[in-house]
Formats: structure tokens, sequence, C-alpha cells
């Protein structure tokens, strides 16, 4: 056993115990913790595998974006420090019935797929390097998903601006409505 | 917003920052502007800022007279009662009865320092002095009988 | 002349003379660790002092001057006061993560250490994509606020880390934008790189208007992340008492006191190795004779004194301007910085294309 092993192996038990922690934890904010402590472990692993790019952007995505918006939320509707209701029995039988078919699946999969050595060359992954591929519209370049994830977000925040200013328009109509009715009342 | 109010708000907001750093870099570059005494140090050779007040005094000359006519201006005057003025009867050399103060009391822990009484005297018989190490163990002490025993009303001060 | 890469590279050849490999890492880590360690000490007791003596003389005061001469040693006083103190956790705290919140704050903040070069190749690892390192686990520290402001279970503390959440997570565009500016002139992202573009100037002599206006920006962005007046909207000592660290005391507020103080440290760290060259010296066009004496100081020298010098400017903001209100620094962040910084972005992109710079 060398010393890179020891590493695999102790953030493999970071990710997982804190995965198993923040599904039976029965504070919500908690639950959000762990989640992230999770999302740390798969950006050690990455770290470990030496994908330093993929181990920062799943930090700055995952654990400072949407671990950061899920704590947001809960901040914002859900009393904090309450323990959540226990669930009920049949509920949980279930998700373990989930969880186990959907570990089977996954371990099926693995164990059946022959994993062949690539053959391709090895890139650096320097940001040059990136980029270009990031933006390559040949084969084996990533321009398409690129392009969608990025239409994607615009329709994310074109959909939010949408929202919030059709709320503030509503305001305006109401309180233009309350301030005439206050001199027909009077 | 249009674009020429825009870049102003930038230029504005700069320069009264730069301004405001201007300020602080020069009180920083020129310690000559600390104003900080080292109090029980310096005691000896203590330099207070000349409207610093720290308690009312009635002045008196060598030959133990005051100016204070016992108008009770400034107990009138005094927003939080920390002045009294008692009187007493005094002969005059004609023989005649007038009214004089047997004692102005003071109440230094009262007092807010604020010189009102100080500005209503009509005849400048009080004024703020600048002592201010005023810890007693006793309350009683800050209670204080600002006329010297057996002090007279200066002549002329009416 | 010895230098910091000399003294690591004796170290290593020795140790690799002593022992096989993997025992040269274990005790290389170890020593790296003690010597993070020993730095934050240092850093924590100099920069307290720093700032209170800043402090003090741009309000026209003295400052402390009791311990030590000139009061030099107030902030080992300090120390010694908080290490014997009780740490209390409140009773209707998260127990869990109230102590550990402190922890996560340092521990972010020893991982940001990590690829600043110190001097001229000295470095703890040189990682390939170093700024965007930096920038993401520097997105971690925000958690650590939002664990001690719930965690506490007061009100103030959820406040205040209610809104550090906002105020770091949106000035952190701007940040990275203005780090992006100095990425595109370079074309890597690998602070050793950085470096070396630089040794013929530094970026914000290269760069014209555009990079200093970056430069403007990263600081303003910066001094909002670390949560530093006029952007202490987490702590506001006027509305919120302490803010996140409201219930914390003893070693664990020290912990907290201590990371602000090497996070401002490190951002003033990489803003002095984007924008000021880092550990190069500086050199002006063709006076040779000039260039010349400035190589002859060390290079960690150029690297600290470009620090302080950063950090001493973040202090002067401290001490001259109020504190903003939540919208002020929304709106200052969303209407200015970020429009700003975007513009100026297009404008540093279309200038590393022509090959304006010099």
């Amino acid at each position: 056993m060398t010393g890179s092993t020891i590493i695999f192996y102790l953030l493999a038990a970071l990710t997982l115990v804190s995965g198993v922690l923040s599904v039976t934890t029965r504070h919500i904010f908690r639950a959000a913790i762990y989640l992230l402590f999770t999302l740390i472990g798969i950006a050690g692993i990455y770290f470990w595998m030496q994908y330093e790019f993929i181990a920062a952007v799943q930090i700055v995505v995952y654990a400072g974006g949407i671990a950061v918006l899920i704590i947001f939320s809960i901040f914002l509707t859900q009393q904090a420090g309450e323990k959540l209701p226990k669930q009920k029995m049949e509920r949980k039988i279930f998700s373990a019935l989930a969880v186990f078919c959907g570990f089977a699946l996954t371990m099926v999969q693995v164990l059946q797929h022959e994993f062949p050595v690539s053959v391709a060359p090895v890139t650096s992954p320097s940001v040059n390097d990136i980029g270009r591929q990031m933006l390559n519209v040949e084969e084996s370049g990533f321009a398409l998903p690129f392009e969608v994830i990025s239409m994607l977000l615009l329709a994310a925040m074109v959909g939010c601006i949408v929202i919030a200013m059709r709320e503030k328009r509503e305001n305006l109509n109401t309180e233009q409505k309350n301030i005439k009715r206050i001199p027909n009342d009077t | 917003m249009n674009a020429g109010k825009y870049i102003r708000d930038i230029w504005n907001g700069f320069t009264s920052l730069l301004k405001g750093m201007k300020r602080t870099g020069y009180y920083f570059t020129h310690h000559k502007e600390i104003i900080t005494q080292q109090y029980p140090d310096n005691r000896n050779d203590l330099k207070l800022p000349e409207r610093f007040k720290g308690e009312v005094v009635m002045p008196h000359n060598e030959k133990n007279e005051h100016r204070c006519t016992g108008c009770q201006a400034c107990e009138l005057a005094c927003p939080n009662g920390s002045i009294k003025v008692i009187f007493k009867n005094e002969l005059t050399p004609e023989g005649k009865k007038k009214k004089a103060i047997d004692k102005l009391v003071y109440h230094l822990e009262l007092c807010t320092m604020c010189n009102l009484c100080v500005e209503a005297c009509p005849s400048d018989a009080i004024k703020m002095a600048q002592t201010f190490e005023h810890s007693v163990f006793d309350r009683n002490k800050l209670t204080k009988i600002l006329n010297k025993p057996e002090s007279k009303i200066m002549d002329g001060v009416e | 002349m010895w230098s910091f890469s000399d003294i690591a590279n004796n170290i290593h050849n020795w140790l690799s003379n002593q022992f096989n490999t993997t025992w040269t890492m274990i005790f290389e880590m170890l020593i790296a660790g003690v010597c993070v360690i020993g730095l934050f000490a240092l850093l924590g007791l100099v920069l307290v002092i720093m700032e209170r003596k800043v402090s003090a003389w741009m309000q026209i005061r003295l400052g402390p001057n009791r311990v030590g001469p000139k009061g030099m040693f107030q902030s080992l006083a300090d120390t010694v006061k908080l290490m014997v103190k009780e740490g209390m956790t409140p009773w209707g705290a998260d127990k869990t993560l109230f102590n550990l919140a402190p922890f996560i704050a340092m521990i972010v903040a020893m991982l940001l250490l990590a690829p600043i070069a110190f001097a001229s190749n000295f470095q703890l690892w040189d990682i390939n994509i170093g700024v965007l390192y930096v920038s993401a686990v520097s997105s971690l520290s925000v958690i650590s606020i939002l664990m001690a402001g719930w965690a506490s279970n007061n009100k103030y503390s959820l406040l205040g880390a209610m809104r550090s959440g906002a105020q770091i997570v949106s000035y952190e565009l701007s940040a990275g934008l203005s780090i992006l500016a100095i990425i595109v002139l370079t074309g890597d992202l690998r602070f050793s790189t950085i470096i070396a573009s630089q040794a013929d100037g530094w970026w914000i002599f290269k760069g014209h208007i555009p990079v200093i206006i970056a430069f403007i920006t990263f600081i303003i962005a910066v001094t909002a992340e670390t949560n530093r007046a006029p952007f202490d909207m987490a702590e506001a000592e006027s509305e919120l008492t302490a803010g996140f660290h409201t219930e914390y005391s003893g070693m664990k507020f020290a912990l907290f006191f201590l990371a602000e103080y090497v996070n401002v440290f490190i951002v003033c760290a990489i803003g002095a190795t984007l924008f000021l060259g880092g550990p190069m010296p500086l050199h002006i066009g063709l006076w040779e004779g000039f260039n010349h004496a400035m190589d002859y100081i060390p290079s960690s020298v150029w690297f600290f004194g470009k620090t302080f010098f950063l950090i001493f400017l973040i202090m002067w903001f401290r001490w001259t301007f109020p504190r903003l209100r939540i919208d002020q620094l929304l709106r200052l962040e969303w209407k200015y910085l970020l429009p700003i910084s975007m513009i100026n972005l297009l404008l540093i992109t279309a200038m590393a294309i022509l090959k304006w710079h010099f």
C-alpha cells in the first residue's frame, strides 16, 4: 500500500461518510454542510488524479456556487435549528431500495465494462489546450456542449429577469390602486 | 440613467474618495498633529486646551472677596439643578439690611459642564476651571460650596 | 548570494541524501507545514500591530504604546490573553458546526497559501491552474462564515452571515474578471509564468490604462471579499455587535481574527503577483545602471514590500471610508464594478490580440 493509495482511501472515506451523514442527519443545514464536504472530497479525488482544472471547476461550481445557493435557500425558507420530522417506515424502505438498485446497476455496469487503455496521445492540461478544446468544432471538440450550456445559462438569466420584472410591475399596479382608493374612501 | 451622468458619478466618487484618503494620508505622515496626551506620565506639564471645562469655581481676590451678588441667574440657568444659592441678611455700614449670599452650593455630581451658568452670570462671578481629577471615595465630597468662608462681595459690584 | 530557493534546494538535497523518496517528501511536507504555521503566527502578530498603529496615526492618535518599545509587543500580549481565555460554546448552538467553523476558515486560508511565490523560484506548489485554484478555494471561505453564523443560533450572527454571503458571492465576479484581464495578457494560469512574463516590466506599467482600471477593480473587490471596512457588513460592530463571530471567544475567535488577516495578506500577495510583478524587481526601460542596482535587492524583499504596500492601501481604505449600506454595496458591484470590468476585459482582449501592450 503506497502513500498514494492511502490518500485515495482517505478521500473516498471522507466522501462516503459525509454523503451518508448528509442523508441521515435530521438537521437540514447540517445536511447541506455534509453535502459540501462530499463535493470537496470529490474535488480532492480529482486533485489526486491530477485533473487540477476539473477539480478547481468542481470547487467553484459545486462547493462555491451550488452549496452556497442551497445554504442560502435554507436560510430564507427553513426555520433554522429545527429538526425535520421523522420519515415514515415505508418511505425509508423504498428509498433504501432505490439506493440499492442504483448501486447495483452502477456496479454491474462498472464490473461488466472493460476499461480499454487509451491510446490517444496525452494532452497537456494547460489552459491554452483547454481553451482550444473547448471551442474546437472538429471531432472530439466541445464546441457544441459549450454553446448549448451557454444558451441554457442565457435562457435562465432571461427567465430570472422576466420573473423579477413582472413582480415589480404588479407591485406598482397595486400601489397605484391603493393611491386611487384612498381619496374615494375618505 | 444616461451615460454622461454615469461617468460623472464614477468620477465624482473617485475624486471625493481620494480627497478623504489625502486627509488621512496627511495625518499618517505628520505625527506632530497627534493630539493624544500621555496623561499620567505628563501630569506635571499637562497642556489642556483653552476651552476645556472641568468644574465651576468662584474666583476670589486676595482680600477674600468675590463678585457674586446672589441674583440666582445661574441657578435658573442650570438645566439639572446643580447650583443652589442660599441667602443671608447682612448689615451694610449704613445700618441697612442687605441680601447677600450665604452659600453657593454646587453639586459637581450633577453637573454636565454645559457652561450655561457661566454665560448667565451678569457679574462674571463664576467661571470654569480646568481641574479634572475629581474622583473621591465619598459622594458627599462632590457637593461643594463655592464661596470661601468669611468672603464678602467685592466693592462696586451690584 | 544565498536566497530562499537556494535554501530550499539545499534542504531538499540533504534530505534526499539521507532518506528515500517517500520519507524525503514526508519530511518536506512537515517542514513546509511548520513554516506555514510559523508564517501565519508571524503575520497575525505583524498585521495586527500594523493595523493598530496605522489606524491610530490616521486618526491623530498614538495607538498602543505601553507593551515593549513604542507598544510593538502589544499583539504578543493580546495573543497570550486570547490563548488563556475560556472558549465558550453557547447553550443553544449547534456544537459540531460551531466548533468546526473557525478551523474551516483557517484551513481555507492555509490552502490559499500554497501557490504563492514568496521569492523567485520559491513556491510550495506551482500548480498549473494557479490563479483558478486561488479563486476556487477562496470561494470556500464564505462557507465558514455561513457555518459560524448559523451554528451560533443568534440573530446577529445569522444576519452577518447572510450579508457576507451575498457580498462575497457578488464581489467574486468582479475580482475574477479583473484577474482574467491579466490572464488574457499572459496566456497562462500558472503563477511562475505570470511572474516570468513581468521580467521586463510589471503589468500595471505595461498594460496602459485598462490594466490600471483592472487593478483598481481588483483592490475594491478583494477588500469586499475579505469583509473589511468599508465593506465590513458581516461584522458591522455598530449594527450587529460583531456579526458572524458574536458568540465566539478565546482561541476560536482568534482563529477567525487570524484568518481575516491572513486572507488580507493572501489577496494582497496575489494582487502584487498579478499586477506588480511579484518577486520581480522594478526595471525602467533602458536605464541599465538603475536596473542593475534594483537587481541587487533580493526578490523576497520585493515581494513582501509590494504585498505590504497593498496591505497598507487596504488599511488606508479601512480607516478613511465610512461603511456602506447593504443596498449601496450591491449597487456598487452590479451597476458599477461589474459592467466596468466587463468592458475593461473586452478592451484588454483587443489590446492583447493587437499586441498594443509593451
